[in-house]
Order: C-alpha cells, then structure tokens, then sequence
C-alpha cells in the first residue's frame, strides 16, 4: 500500500517536472515551430502505412514505387506550325499546344483520320496535382505525395538511427575520457582528431565505391564518424566539468565504485548536453543521405534525395515552376525536417543552457 | 597533430588499397595507358610487394610530391592534376568564405543583440532553413532561376570558351594572378587597421579606414592596367563573371552557419558583467555590442571559421558538381567515381595537409586574438 | 556657530533624491517584488549605508538608480532625480550620458567587470573618450596616470590585461575607472565581497580616502553592518524589499528601533563593548513572489508577540530628527 502511494507520488513529481519543463521550453518561439515541423512529418511518415493499411489507398496505385496511376484529359488537337508568333492564341512558340491541346503532328500516327478541333483523350505524364493525387504524379506515374510520405520514413529512420548510434558513442567515450584522464584521454583526443580530419563525402563515395550502401548502413557510418568526431570533445568537456562537482567527490568518499560513480552521477548530467547533440546530429544525417541518394551512391528505392535528382535527369529542374510539384515538395522537405530538427535544438539550447537563458 | 597527420596518410592508403579485386593494379590494365606508364606506377607504389613497403613507399612518395600518373588524364600526374585544380577551388572558396564570415558574423551579432524581438525570431528562423536547406537542390533552383530564367549570369563552366580562343593565356596564369591580386588587396587593407588601431577619435579611425578602402580599389583599377595585366584584365573579368553564381549560392548557405554559431556565443557573452560595466560607463549601444560583446564572441566564430578550411574540399564536392566548376571537389568525384585510384588517393591526402594548416593557424590566430592565451603561450 | 551651520547647510545640496520608487521583475512563475516603495536622499559629499541581506533588494536599489535594470524589470512608480533631473523614463541615449558622468558604479566582484580581450587602459580611455570626446590621446593618458595613483597603483597596469592582475588591484582599478568621468556619486556595491580580508581593509580605506578626498557622495551596499558602520554617515536598513530602518549611523547603532536592525546588529560581533552573545534568526526571507500584507518580517519577527504592531501597512514614520523607522515596529507603544 504505501509502497503504491510512493510510486504515484514518483509519478506525480515527474509529470509536474516535464510539465514545467514543457512550460519552459514553449518561451522558445523557434523551437515550438521546429517541434511543429517534426511532428507534421512525423505524421506523414505514418500516415501512409495507415491509408495503406485500411485500402483508403490502393497499392496499385499509390504506391511510392511500382505504383501507376495515369491522367487523362480531354484535349483539343490543334497545329503548330512554324509561323511568326505572337499570334491571336499564343504568344510565344512554347505556349503552343496549350495545357488542354496537343499538337496534331504529335497524336497523328496513331489516330489515323484525326483533324484539328477535333478532342480526343489524353494521358500525361508526369501529372499536374489533382484531387486524386494531391501533389501530382512523376514521369512514370507515380505518386509524388506517396513518395514524399515514403521519403519522410526514410529520413526519420535514417536520422534517429544515426544519431542514437552517434550519441551513444560519443557519451561512452567522452565520459570515459574525462573520467580516466591520461592515456585514455590522450588516445580518445587523438582519435577525434584524425576523424574530424576525414572528408565525409568523400570517404562516403569510397565507402559506396567499396559496397552496395543500404540505409540502415548509412545510418552506422553516420553515427559512427558523428559519434567519434567532435562531440566526444565536447561531451568530454561537459563531464570533466561534472567531474570536479563536489557531489561526484562525495559519492567516492561514501564508497561508491567508479562504475557506479559513471552511471549514476556523471551520465546523468552529461545526458541533457548529449541529447542536445542528437537533435543537431539528425540534421547532419538527413542532409547526409539526402546528398547520397542525389548523387546515386545510395542504394534505395525512394527518397527526397532520389527524388530530386530524377526531377533532375529528366529534365523538370531546368523547366522550373512549370512542373514544380517535382521540383519543390522533395527538396522543401529535406530542408524544413533538416530545419525543424534543428529548430528543436536551438530552442532547447536557448532555453535550458543557464548560460543562454535569458533570466 | 603532426602524428595525427600521418596516420591521416596511412588510414587514406589503406581505404584505397582495401578497395576489393586488388583495383589498384587491375584498373592498370587500362587500354588508354601506355605499358612504359604501368611499368612506372608499379614500381613507383611497390604494386608487387607487401603492404608494410607499400605503406612506407607511398608516405615517402607522398613528401616527394611524387604520386604517379592518372589512370584517366594520362600524361598528368596526379600531383600535376592537382597543382591545375587547386587554385580554382581556392578562389571561389576564399571569397566566398570571406563574404560569409562577414556577413555571417554580421548577422549573428544583430540577432543576439535583439534577442527575443519579432524581427530576431524571423531572421533567426530564415538563417536556420537557409542552414539547413538541401544544398544541391537549392543550387540547382538558383542556377535555373538566374542562369535559366533570367539569364543574368552564365551557367556552369568558369569561363567562356569562345572567348578563350585565341587566348594569349592560360586559365591557370590568370587565376593566381587573381589570387595574388586578392592576397596582396587584403594584406594591404590588414596592415592598415592595424596601424589605424591607435587613432583616438574613433570617427577619424573609421573614416581612415574607409577611405583607404576605396583608395586601394583605385589603386587597384591601375594595377590592372599595368604591363600584361592590362591584357590578361579582359579574362579574369570572364573568370570573375562566371564566378557570381557560385559565390552567390555558397554564401547564403554557409553565412547562416556563421551567424548561427555567433548568435549563441554572443548570447552567452552578453550575459558577462563586463557588458553591465560597458553600459553603466555610457558608452553607446553600437560601441558595446561590436568592441565589448562582438569582440569576445569572435574566438570561438574565428575558429570554426579557419576549420571551414578543412572542409573546403570536402564542401566544394556538390558546387562544383553543380556549377561544373572544374576545382578541387570535382576531381575528388571523378577520380573516385571513375576509379583513377592515384589521384583519388592524393587528393584525399591533400585534405591532411589543409588540416595541418587549418590547425596551425587556428593556433596563431587565437593566441593573435586572445591575450590569456598569448600570455600562456609565452610563459 | 549658527551661521556656520547656515553655510554647511547650504553646501549639503541633495544630489540624489528618491522617492517612493518601487520595481518588480516579471518572472515565469509571477511578480517578484523587489523594491517596495523605497525613499530616502543624499546629499553632497555623505556617505550612505544600504544595508540587508541577500536577495533583500539591495543590488536591485543600485541599477535601478542608473536605469541598468534586466529587461524584464518594471518600475511601477516613483522618482529618482539625480541633481534635480528626473531618470525615470529617460530614453537610453540620455541616460548615457548621465551614467558615469554624474554616477557611476564599482560592481560586486571585479574579476568579471573586466573585459578579458581589452587592456585596462583602454578599457577606462573608452569611457573617457564617450564623455569627453575632445580630449587629445595624451590628456586621457595622463588622467589615467593620476586616477591610478590616487588608488596606489602604478601606470604599467594601464598597458595590461586584465587576467595579468591580481583580485586586489582589478578592484583598485575599478574603483579608478569609476572615478575617471568625475561623478558626482558612485555607487559600491559589495565591493569587497571576493577579496581576502587584508585587501578587503585597503579596499575600504581606499575608497573611504577618495570619498574624502574628492567629496564624492557615496552609497555603499553591504551586508555586512561593521563595515557599513565604519564607512557611512547615514545607513538603511533594508528587508524584503523595504527599508525598515533609516538615519544617521550612529544614532541607529546606539539605538536601533526596529527588531530586524537589533537582530543584525545582535548577529555581529562587536571588539568593543561588553562581550555578548551572538544571536542568529531563525527562518528564512519571505519569497518576493507573494504579496504581503501587513510587516514582512512578522513571521521572524522575535517581538511580534510584545511590542510590534504587524498587521499595520508598512511605512516609515520618524521617531526622531531624521530617525526613521518601520511604523509596524512601534503599534503597542
């Protein structure tokens, strides 16, 4: 019974103390908006296993990559002839056919006997936004807001991932540095060094050049370079500071073993800086893969990154605004969940750094 | 750093020869290279002899400066290759780094001083996504929308080749000129703050300083007009035309980075009491954010700011891609997508010894801007 | 006798005169209350005691009176004229050039008043240069000699930085910087707080020589009574925000009316006079947070139970010439 009463007790204290927290943390106007952002996303991301999943969407159709779905229109055959523009209808030789015609010379092989104004159907591809699909379709007639909800499970995965990998590992090291000193230390010290010396891409292109690179691979090497470079030094530092605290003194002279010491006195108060870091750290990762898989060094079926760089080969980038439900959505949302991840983190930092806060 | 620097050297050979199917002496075989050239790299690497002497004859070749031909471009050697590319990517790059330390700094001192207000949220937020945006695609918008679009600047190439034609020069004459013009410009302008720093009147001081700003430039105007340079003025004005995108791109992304760092140290700095003194001493807002605050939040800014060396090849990978600026990073691409092992190897080198120097003049510059430390180092 | 009187009346002109000035903080968790309804004024060449302590208001007092309140400060009412000018609302551009001109201040602990990246010369040229904008190079450099001898220190650490001092002489320096503008009163705010005693001792002389020496007005905040007794002519007492006690030192430290002034006095030994023992308080401040009616110090008050009157709105009222205390101390008399 009373036992029972304590744990409610813990509890009550807890959710007060993340209330407060929370309280705190919403003074921060950017890092409200960042948690927005993720949070939008995050529910892209699970939104489409769900639509999926009850056959609001059917695979065939949507799916982000073997899904087809084609347009068709109903379009005015007209002629374009090499004549001196502007004419009545167009004004320049680009604006003819129109978005609702087609030019004879192109449809006449297969409709024998067609003429113009006459109006035939159409399929297009890659397709404007319709109701149907709410950001249009690509060269090959798939869904693009499918491939966006897609590339957003792509880059949450491949961004916590990372970053718990990368985190991890720098904590470990870092509070095992500024614990053991010496040796240790010096050895670690070095080791970030040489790290933080080595060219991501490049080294990525080398490491691509040596196998074929999956996501969840991209994910460790991410985390494992995130992990052994330049955070390691900082977390250190947060810990020699931790270190020299006076309650770390007291628990060694009660007795407490150097294991529990680490555990108990010094992880916690390294832990908020480290998850600091792994908010940055997942912006790092996104942009990361998303470079990769732009540069096809990626292997994956579909992602923001891929996504711009076939808008890129085939073409769509160069004609701009005209077809640019390919060319914004994917590159918009490597920068917004990239941005709002590290909104996030500039507004914890703001708010719960003593030495930033502003009261 | 020095020990650092050569295990730099053996991790960079190692991942090239681990590569699987022993590709460093198959791609040899490549019907474009002459027997005499596979006969040499052989030789040269040790191709034939364990890994301890391979080891030690690249790091020893590696001093030499001597590290073989590209399998690709085969004439050239890969240190030639190099030399060519180098002061390309250096260019675009010191300019832009510049332009975006300085407005970057810029920004980030107005935001910390106006914390909290509307217009500090939304810039805040502007330079956070203009942080983060996705950077190829970001290029890519911008050459449609300038080259493209409003057909305003060239796109891609770093220059124009009919305009090259019947050159009397060569492109890589022409930019260490510009290079050199750009050195001795700065050196110049450096040495006279520095000799303006005992001015009492501190709008004699800036007056002086803006005023032998624009001299230089005229000066400058005939420099350019003097003996072969008055020739060559033609082509690095194509040269610096092709280079306005570029600049341009880099620098609203990399500003940000900057800005953002000096927001949050010049938030912690503005919470020190020295800035209470400054105020209680009346001295005027604009003298307190940039001398007392500004000047404190600089060390940490100018550090990450010479670390931006380390990574300049490393960053300028996608803007040249991009750009087709033929520099530094797209030779890292190709020699690595294209399996011209030498050179990738070299180049991968080359960033170690950019680290080195990125480390050693962070050192300088530090001990040059902070006086607990000039003090330390003496003693 | 009457007419020399006359004549010291006539040069002890008010310099600084506050009236009924009160600010609150705005905090996440409410208003914090930090100065209640707080007069008193000072006039030319005194020294004034401001005594209370932590977290009482004290340092709140002090950069209220040069407008270097935190933002989220507010000032709810009342008035601080400096030399019959008015500093209450004054726009930042006019306070500047009130602030070290005619006040200046020696901030607790002069280790960060520093800046560590510019040298201490021209830390005190910068503030020269503001207020004197015609002087030559020379004319300030000199002036700086004469400030640092005038606080025993000598003109190399001009060209110093201000790690490569020690605590004692960083404080000299501040209190030469403070002086560098010829103000008309400074303010000391724990000036001694982070010194050893021994330099503590020079740092009180030093400041008390120049006081003299100049005829500066001076408002020295402390917690600590036996240098506030040693250095002042008149003192406050404060609590929670409000002063409860005011006069001229001596009277006070004869016979201190107020139960909170016997219990800081009864807190501190004394060399002279009768050995006793030294009484402590118990309980805490209240928080500033709540607003309280009646006297604050009620709840730690020993005497509320014989002689106070605690449910009586707390004011001053003078008991004697220039002898003002709490009115809640003297309900059952």
């Amino acid at each position: 019974m009373n036992e029972i009463n304590e744990k409610s007790e813990l509890r009550k204290i807890r959710i007060q103390s993340i209330k407060r927290n929370f309280n705190l943390f919403k003074q921060s106007k950017i890092g409200i908006l960042g948690l927005v952002i993720v949070f939008i996303f995050g529910f892209l991301a699970l939104l489409q296993p769900f639509l999926f999943m009850t056959n609001i969407w059917d695979e065939a159709t949507y799916h982000p990559v073997v899904g087809y779905d084609s347009q068709k229109i109903l379009a005015t055959v007209v002629s374009c002839k090499d004549i001196e523009y502007p004419t009545p209808e167009y004004k320049t030789p680009s604006d003819c056919p129109a978005a609702d015609e087609v030019n004879i010379v192109a449809v006449a092989p297969y409709n024998p006997g067609i003429k113009e104004g006459d109006v035939i159907e159409q399929f297009i591809q890659p397709a404007p936004p319709s109701s149907k699909h709410i950001l249009g379709t690509d060269s090959l007639g798939r869904d693009v807001f499918s491939q966006l909800m897609e590339g957003s499970q792509v880059a949450f995965v491949l961004g916590l991932l990372s970053a718990i990998v990368g985190v991890g590992i720098s904590t470990l090291l870092g509070t095992i540095a500024a614990y053991f000193g010496g040796t240790v230390d010096a050895y670690l010290m070095r080791q970030s060094d040489l790290v933080l010396m080595l060219p991501t891409l490049p080294l990525l292109f080398i490491i691509s050049a040596f196998a074929e690179l999956k996501v969840w691979h991209l994910a460790l090497v991410l985390g494992i370079f995130g992990g052994l470079g330049g955070s390691v030094i900082t977390i250190k530092s947060q810990a020699l500071q931790v270190k020299v605290k006076p309650f770390v003194d007291s628990a060694r002279i009660t007795g407490g073993s150097r294991m529990k010491i680490l555990t108990s006195h010094i992880l916690p108060n390294v832990a908020p800086l480290a998850l600091l870091y792994m908010v940055f750290s997942v912006t790092g990762a996104i942009a990361s893969e998303s470079i990769l898989s732009f540069l096809g060094l990626l292997n994956i079926d579909m992602s923001w990154g891929l996504m711009i760089s076939v808008a890129q080969a085939d073409g769509y980038i160069n004609q701009g605004m005209e077809y640019w439900w390919l060319v914004i959505p994917a590159g918009l949302a490597v920068t917004l969940l990239a941005g709002g991840f590290y909104l996030v983190g500039r507004g914890l930092d703001d708010v719960f750094n003593p030495r930033l806060r502003r009261r | 750093m020095v020990v650092v620097f050569f295990l730099f050297l053996i991790i960079s050979y190692l991942l090239f020869d681990a590569i699987p199917g022993n590709a460093f002496q198959n791609l040899l075989l490549n019907p474009s290279l002459p027997p005499y050239a596979y006969e040499e790299t052989i030789a040269l690497y040790g191709l034939d002899q364990p890994l301890s002497v391979r080891l030690q004859k690249y790091i020893v070749n590696f001093f030499k400066g001597d590290l073989g031909y590209s399998y690709i471009q085969f004439p050239k050697t890969a240190i030639e290759l190099i030399g060519e590319r180098l002061p390309r990517t250096l260019m675009l790059f010191s300019v832009v780094n510049i332009l975006a330390f300085y407005t970057g700094f810029f920004v980030g001192k107005v935001l910390a001083w106006r914390r909290g207000s509307k217009s500090e949220t939304w810039i805040t937020i502007t330079s956070v996504f203009s942080y983060t945006v996705f950077y190829p695609w970001f290029a890519l918008l911008m050459l449609w929308f300038f080259g493209l679009k409003m057909g305003w600047v060239p796109i891609g190439k770093f220059l124009t080749p009919n305009k090259w034609y019947d050159s009397p020069f060569d492109s890589d004459e022409v930019f260490l000129e510009m290079i050199k013009y750009m050195v001795i410009f700065s050196l110049i302008y450096f040495v006279i703050s520095i000799l303006t720093k005992e001015i009492e009147s501190l709008t004699q001081r800036r007056n002086i300083r803006l005023g032998s700003f624009f001299g230089l430039i005229v000066i400058s105007n005939f420099y350019w007009n003097t003996g072969v340079l008055s020739d060559m003025r033609f082509y690095a004005g194509d040269i610096a035309y092709h280079t306005i995108l570029p600049v341009l791109t880099v620098t609203v992304v990399a500003f940000a980075g900057t800005a953002l760092l000096t927001r949050t140290t010049m938030m912690e700095v503005l919470k020190d009491d020295y800035i209470l003194t400054a105020r209680a001493k009346g001295l005027s807002q604009k003298r307190i954010r940039d001398r007392h605050a500004a000047r404190t939040a600089l060390l940490p800014v100018v550090t990450s700011f010479i670390f931006t060396i380390v990574t300049i090849i490393d960053g300028s990978v996608l803007t040249e891609t991009i750009f087709s600026w033929p520099g530094m990073g797209q030779l890292i691409l190709d020699s690595v997508l294209r399996e011209d092992i030498p050179v990738a190897m070299a180049t991968f080198s080359f960033i170690g010894v950019f680290a080195l120097i990125a480390h050693f003049l962070a050192d300088v510059s530090y001990a040059f801007l902070d006086p607990r430390i000039r003090i330390k180092s003496q003693g | 006798m009457f007419s020399i009187q006359g004549l010291e009346e006539d040069n002890m002109s008010v310099v600084l005169d506050v009236k009924n000035l009160s600010m609150h903080y705005e905090t996440l968790a409410g208003n914090v209350s930090a100065v209640k309804d707080i007069s008193f004024s000072i006039n030319s060449g005194e020294s004034f005691g401001l005594v209370g302590e932590s977290g009482c208001g004290k340092t709140s007092v002090a950069m209220t009176l040069l407008q270097l309140q935190p933002e989220n400060s507010v000032i709810t009412e009342g008035s601080i004229k400096l030399e019959g000018k008015e500093l209450v609302g004054l726009s930042e551009d006019e306070l500047r050039k009130v602030r070290w001109d005619s006040i200046s201040i020696v901030f607790q602990g002069a280790m960060n008043a520093w800046n560590p990246v510019i040298k201490i010369g021209e830390q005190i040229r910068e503030a020269l240069r503001e207020h004197y904008p015609d002087n030559s190079k020379q004319t300030n450099i000199q002036k700086i000699q004469e400030l640092f001898k005038m606080v025993g220190l000598d003109d190399t650490v001009a060209d110093r930085y201000p790690h490569e001092l020690s605590g004692g002489m960083k404080q000299r320096a501040v209190i030469a910087l403070a002086l560098s503008c010829d103000p008309k009163i400074i303010i000391a705010d724990e000036p001694t707080t982070a010194l050893d005693v021994v330099i503590q001792d020079q740092i009180l002389n030093e400041i008390k020589k120049v006081q003299e020496l100049l005829g500066l007005s001076l408002i020295y905040i402390s917690h600590d009574i036996a240098v506030i007794a040693e250095m002042t002519d008149k003192i406050a007492v404060m609590y929670a925000g409000s002063i409860v006690e005011m006069g001229p030192t001596k009277k006070i430290f004869e016979n201190p009316v107020h139960s909170y002034t016997r219990a800081l006095l009864d807190s501190t030994p004394s060399i002279r006079g009768e050995k006793k023992k030294l009484k402590s308080l118990d309980g805490e401040p209240p928080s500033l947070i709540n607003k309280i009616d009646g006297c604050s110090f009620a709840p730690r008050c020993p005497d509320k139970e014989t002689r106070c009157n605690p449910n009586e709105h707390m004011r001053l009222v003078e008991i004697a010439t220039d002898h003002f205390v709490d009115i809640c101390s003297q309900g059952k008399e």
